[in-house]
C-alpha cells in the first residue's frame, strides 16, 4: 500500500494555494449507514478532496457545518480511511514507517473509495 | 503506477449499477448547471460540495468527460456574455470598476467551479491534454470580455487616459489601475505586453517627444535635466505601483530615448547653460546630474568626455599661451595647480570618479602643459618659491600637499630633463644661498622625484646635499686649525663637486684684498690635505654680512658676494663711475648692472645714491655713498634683484644644453638596444628609444636618426649591406 503514501504526497504538491491555512479543529464524517467518524481536520486533509471541500472559498454546506456525508462509502470502508488519514499524517512527517494492514476482502472497495478522496 | 490497475478494476464495478439510467448524464449535468448557475449569483451555501463533486465524479467515471467537459466551455460562455453586456453598460469612469467587479466574482467563480471539477482535472483533463476548468475560465475571459469588440478599445484606453491625467498631475485611483493590469498579466503575460504595454509606450514615446520638444525649447540646460530626472522617477515609480516590473526598463528607455538621446547634442552644447558653461560656474549639482542621466544613453558619457577634455584642452591652451599669464612663472602654476583642483573635484563630486574621465582629464592636461615649452622651468619655479618662502601657513603636510600637486603637473610634462635641469639650477642657487626654509621639505621633494624617475635622476641633487655637508665640516676645521688669528674677515666655504652642481662659465671677479687673503688660507689648508684636487672661487653665488655705519648709525647688511666687493670700494672713495666700478671689480657687465641696482635703487634699501637718479643703470651713472641711509632694523638684507624667469639668451642656452645632454643618453639607447638586438630596422630602433627615454623627454626622430649616423661613423653601427635599411651592431 505504500501508493497511497505517494498519492498523499502528490496531494499536498496538487493543492498549493490553501496550503498555508493551518486547519484546525475537527470536522464530522458520516458514513452510508448514518455513522460519525470526528476527525481532525489536519487528518481529513490528507484527501485532496476533502480539502478542497472544507477550504473552496464558496462556502459550501461541508464548509458551514463542518460535516461531510458519504452516502457511497460504508462504514467499515469509512473507518479504515480514517485511520489510513491518521497513519498517513503519522507517516508524512517522515519518523518512522511500519505496515498499514488492509483486509484483502476490503481491498477493492477500499481502492474506489480512495479515488474518489483523491488519497 | 498502480492507478491504471485500479481503474480498470473500478470500472467494471459501477457500468452495472447507473448504466441503466439513459437520462443519467442530463440529469447530473442540469444539477451542475444549476449550481453554476447559483455559483455565479453569489448563492453557494445551500449546495453540497460531496454531491457535486459526486456528480461530477461520476459523470467522468462513465466516460462522460468530454461531454462534460464541452458543456462546461459553453456554460461559461454563457454567463461571460451576460457579465459582458453589463460591463459594457458602465458609463464612464464607472466601466473599470465594473469590469474588476466582474472580473472579481469570475475569478472566485472560477476557483469554486474548478474545485468541483477537480475529478475532472485530475483524469479526464490530464489524459486528453485539454486546458484545465480554471485556465479555459481565464481564457474564456481573455476572449469573450477583454477582448470583447466593445470592451477591448474602451480599456485601453481608459487605461492609458488616466495614465496621461496622472502624468499631468491628477490623482487616479491606483488600486483599481493595479488591480487591472494585474487582471491583464493573470491572463498572460503576452496579454499584458500586447494590449496594454505596447500601446502605453507608444503613447508613452509622443507625449515625451513632445514634452521634451517643450522644455528644450524654453527652459536651460539645468533646468530640463532635472525635469527629466523627474520624470524617470515618476515613471519608475508608476511602474513600481501598477504595472508589471518588467515594463520598468522599457519605459524608462523610452524616456531616455525621446527626452535624453534626441537631445543629447542640443543639451550639452547648449549656449549660456550647456556643459562647457556648466563647468566654468563649478555647477557640481548639474554636472552629476547630466552625469547620471546621460549614463543611460548610448555615447552619453563619451560625449561628455569628449566636451570635456576639449574644453580642458582649450582653457588650457589659453592659459599657458596667454602672453599675460605666463609673465609670472609663480601665478602661472598655480593657476594650472587650480584648474587642476577644479576638475579634480567636479570629477569626483560629479562623475563618481570615473576613471576614463580622469583619463581624459589627464591627457588633456599633458597635451595643454607641453605646449608651452617654458612649463618645465616655470615648474621648478613655483617649487623654487615654495621652498624659498615656505608655504604660508605652512605645516608639513600643507607643504607635502603642494608639493604632491606639483609632482602631478611634473607628471604631464614630456621633457623631465628640461625640468631636472631648471631644478638643479634653482636647487642650487636655493642651497648656497642659504634660502630653503625647510630641509625637510627639500629632502621629500627629491625622494618624489625619485620615486617619480629613478636614481638616476636625483643622485645629483644628492650629490648636492652632501656636499654641503661635508663642506660644513672642512670650514669647521679649517678654523679649529687656524685659532689665534681671528682677526679680519671670516670665510665660510662650501666646496662642490664639478658635475653635480649647474656648471656656470665664472670669471671670477677681484675680491677685495681682506678677503683674498684668507681665501688663499683656506686654500692652503684644503689641499693639503686633499691631494690633486682643484679650487675654483665661483664668486658669483656667494654672499656676506657686512658692518657699515651711515651718519653714526650702524647697521649691519647682509649681501651678495658682488655686492660686497662693491661696497667694499667706498672703503676708500665716496664716490665712483660705473667705469671705475667695472674694472675695480670685473664683475660680468650684466651682473655688476644688478648689483647696482639693488644697492641704489631699491626704496628703502638703498645704501648708494646714484647720479643721475633714474631707475635703471647707464655707463655714465656716478654712485656714491648715501649717508641719509635709514632703517629701522639694525640688520639690513639687500637683496639682488632677482632673475626670476630666464632671460631670452638663457633660455635658449639652457635648451642648447639640454639639447646637449641628450644627445649621449640617446646614443646609449641606441647602443643598448642593438646590443640586445644584433639587428634592427630603423622605425623600430626610433620606437625602441622613444620608450626607453619617454620617462625624462620625447626624443625627436630626426635627433636619434642624427644619432644613428654619428655612431655609424663611430663604427658602433653598420649598414645591412642588402636591407639598407637595417642596421647592424658592430661588436
Amino acid at each position: 500500500m505504500l501508493g497511497k503514501g505517494e498519492a498523499a504526497g502528490q496531494a499536498h504538491l496538487h493543492k498549493d494555494d490553501d496550503g498555508g491555512e493551518q486547519p484546525s479543529g475537527v470536522v464530522k464524517l458520516i458514513s452510508a449507514e448514518g455513522f460519525e467518524f470526528v476527525v481532525d481536520k489536519k487528518a481529513a486533509m490528507v484527501s485532496n478532496t476533502l480539502r478542497n471541500m472544507l477550504t473552496s472559498p464558496g462556502g459550501f454546506s461541508e464548509t458551514r457545518e463542518g460535516e461531510v456525508r458519504f452516502p457511497e462509502i460504508s462504514t467499515p470502508i469509512l473507518e479504515k480511511i480514517c485511520q489510513y488519514f491518521y497513519w498517513s499524517l503519522h507517516y508524512s512527517s517522515g519518523k518512522e514507517t511500519s505496515e498499514f494492514q488492509i483486509e484483502p476482502e476490503i481491498t477493492l472497495e477500499l481502492m474506489m473509495a480512495a479515488n474518489y478522496l483523491d488519497t | 503506477m498502480s492507478s491504471q490497475k485500479k481503474r480498470t478494476l473500478k470500472i467494471d464495478a459501477f457500468k452495472h449499477k447507473v448504466e441503466a439510467d439513459p437520462k443519467f448524464f442530463d440529469k447530473s449535468w442540469k444539477k451542475l448547471e444549476d449550481a453554476i448557475r447559483e455559483i455565479y449569483n453569489h448563492n453557494a451555501s445551500g449546495l453540497s460540495f460531496e454531491e457535486l463533486y459526486r456528480t461530477a465524479y461520476n459523470l467522468v467515471l462513465h466516460k462522460h468527460g468530454p461531454k462534460l467537459y464541452e458543456k462546461l466551455t459553453e456554460n461559461l460562455k454563457g454567463h461571460l456574455k451576460e457579465m459582458c453586456r453589463s460591463i459594457e453598460d458602465a458609463q464612464g469612469s464607472l466601466f473599470l470598476e465594473e469590469l474588476q467587479r466582474r472580473w472579481a466574482d469570475h475569478n472566485k467563480a472560477l476557483q469554486m467551479i474548478r474545485d468541483i471539477l477537480m475529478y475532472m482535472d485530475r483524469t479526464f483533463i490530464t489524459s486528453s491534454k485539454k486546458t484545465p476548468v480554471f485556465d479555459l475560465g481565464l481564457e474564456l475571459w481573455r476572449d469573450f470580455v477583454v477582448h470583447a469588440p466593445k470592451i477591448y478599445g474602451r480599456l485601453v484606453d481608459t487605461l492609458l487616459e488616466l495614465i496621461h491625467r496622472e502624468r499631468m498631475g491628477e490623482v487616479i485611483n491606483r488600486g483599481l489601475m493595479r488591480s487591472t493590469t494585474k487582471m491583464l498579466l493573470d491572463l498572460g503575460s503576452s496579454v499584458y505586453q500586447d494590449d496594454f504595454e505596447k500601446h502605453f509606450l507608444e503613447v508613452s514615446a509622443s507625449f515625451y517627444s513632445g514634452e521634451s520638444q517643450q522644455f528644450i525649447e524654453c527652459c536651460d540646460c539645468g533646468e530640463y535635466l532635472k525635469k527629466s530626472e523627474r520624470r524617470l522617477a515618476e515613471e519608475l515609480e508608476r511602474v513600481s505601483q501598477y504595472m508589471d516590473a518588467k515594463t520598468a526598463d522599457k519605459i524608462t528607455s523610452v524616456v531616455d530615448k525621446e527626452m535624453l538621446s534626441k537631445h543629447m547634442q542640443r543639451l550639452i552644447h547648449m549656449e549660456n547653460s550647456g556643459l562647457v558653461n556648466m563647468f566654468v560656474d563649478d555647477k557640481h549639482e548639474d554636472l552629476s546630474r547630466m552625469y547620471n542621466l546621460f549614463k543611460r544613453v548610448p555615447d552619453g558619457h563619451s560625449t561628455i568626455r569628449s566636451v570635456m577634455a576639449s574644453h580642458v584642452k582649450e582653457s588650457g591652451k589659453a592659459l599657458v599661451s596667454d602672453p599675460e599669464k605666463i609673465k609670472d612663472p609663480i601665478e602661472f602654476v598655480q593657476r594650472l595647480l587650480n584648474e587642476k583642483d577644479k576638475y579634480d573635484e567636479i570629477i569626483s563630486v560629479s562623475f563618481s570618479n570615473d576613471k576614463t574621465f580622469q583619463n581624459a582629464l589627464n591627457s588633456s592636461f599633458e597635451n595643454f602643459i607641453n605646449l608651452n615649452n617654458r612649463s618645465p622651468e616655470f615648474i621648478s619655479l613655483f617649487v623654487d618659491d615654495k621652498l624659498r618662502k615656505g608655504v604660508k601657513g605652512a605645516n608639513e603636510e600643507d607643504v607635502e600637499t603642494v608639493l604632491d600637486k606639483v609632482m602631478m603637473l611634473f607628471r604631464y610634462l614630456q621633457e623631465k630633463d628640461v625640468f631636472e635641469k631648471y631644478y638643479k639650477q634653482h636647487l642650487a642657487k636655493r642651497l648656497l644661498s642659504g634660502k630653503t626654509t625647510s630641509d625637510e621639505a627639500e629632502r621629500s621633494m627629491l625622494v618624489k622625484l625619485k620615486t617619480e624617475c629613478g636614481y638616476q635622476f636625483t643622485s645629483k641633487l644628492e650629490g648636492m646635499f652632501n656636499d654641503l655637508k661635508t663642506s660644513h665640516d672642512t670650514v669647521q676645521s679649517f678654523y679649529a686649525n687656524l685659532s689665534g688669528d681671528t682677526d679680519g674677515p671670516t670665510v665660510s666655504v662650501q666646496i662642490l663637486t664639478t658635475g653635480s652642481w649647474p656648471t656656470q662659465p665664472c670669471t671670477p671677479c677681484k675680491l677685495p684684498p681682506e678677503i683674498v687673503d684668507i681665501s688663499e688660507k683656506f686654500r692652503a689648508f684644503y689641499l693639503g690635505t686633499h691631494n690633486g684636487r682643484r679650487l675654483t672661487w665661483q664668486t658669483n653665488m656667494g654672499n656676506a654680512d657686512i658692518k657699515a655705519t651711515f651718519g653714526g648709525r650702524r647697521h649691519e647688511l647682509n649681501v651678495s658676494t658682488y655686492q660686497m666687493c662693491v661696497l667694499m670700494l667706498f672703503n676708500s672713495a665716496d664716490g665712483l663711475t660705473y667705469g671705475d666700478i667695472e674694472q675695480a671689480t670685473a664683475i660680468p657687465h650684466a651682473d655688476l648692472k644688478r648689483c647696482l641696482q639693488s644697492l641704489a635703487c631699491v626704496k628703502g634699501k638703498n645704501v648708494l645714491r646714484k647720479e643721475p637718479m633714474s631707475k635703471d643703470i647707464s655707463d655714465n651713472d656716478t654712485f656714491y655713498y648715501n649717508d641719509k641711509f635709514t632703517s629701522k632694523l639694525v640688520k639690513v638684507k639687500i637683496g639682488t634683484v632677482v632673475a626670476q624667469k630666464e632671460t631670452e639668451p638663457e633660455k635658449l642656452e639652457t635648451r642648447q644644453r639640454v639639447e646637449e645632454d641628450r644627445k649621449p643618453q640617446i646614443e646609449a639607447a641606441i647602443v643598448r638596444i642593438m646590443k640586445s638586438r644584433r639587428v634592427l630596422d630603423h622605425n623600430s630602433i626610433i620606437t625602441e628609444v622613444t620608450k626607453q627615454l619617454q620617462s625624462r623627454f620625447l626624443p625627436n626622430p630626426v635627433v636619434i636618426k642624427k644619432r644613428i649616423e654619428s655612431l655609424i661613423e663611430r663604427e658602433f653601427l653598420e649598414r645591412d649591406k642588402v636591407d639598407r635599411k637595417m642596421y647592424r651592431y658592430l661588436a
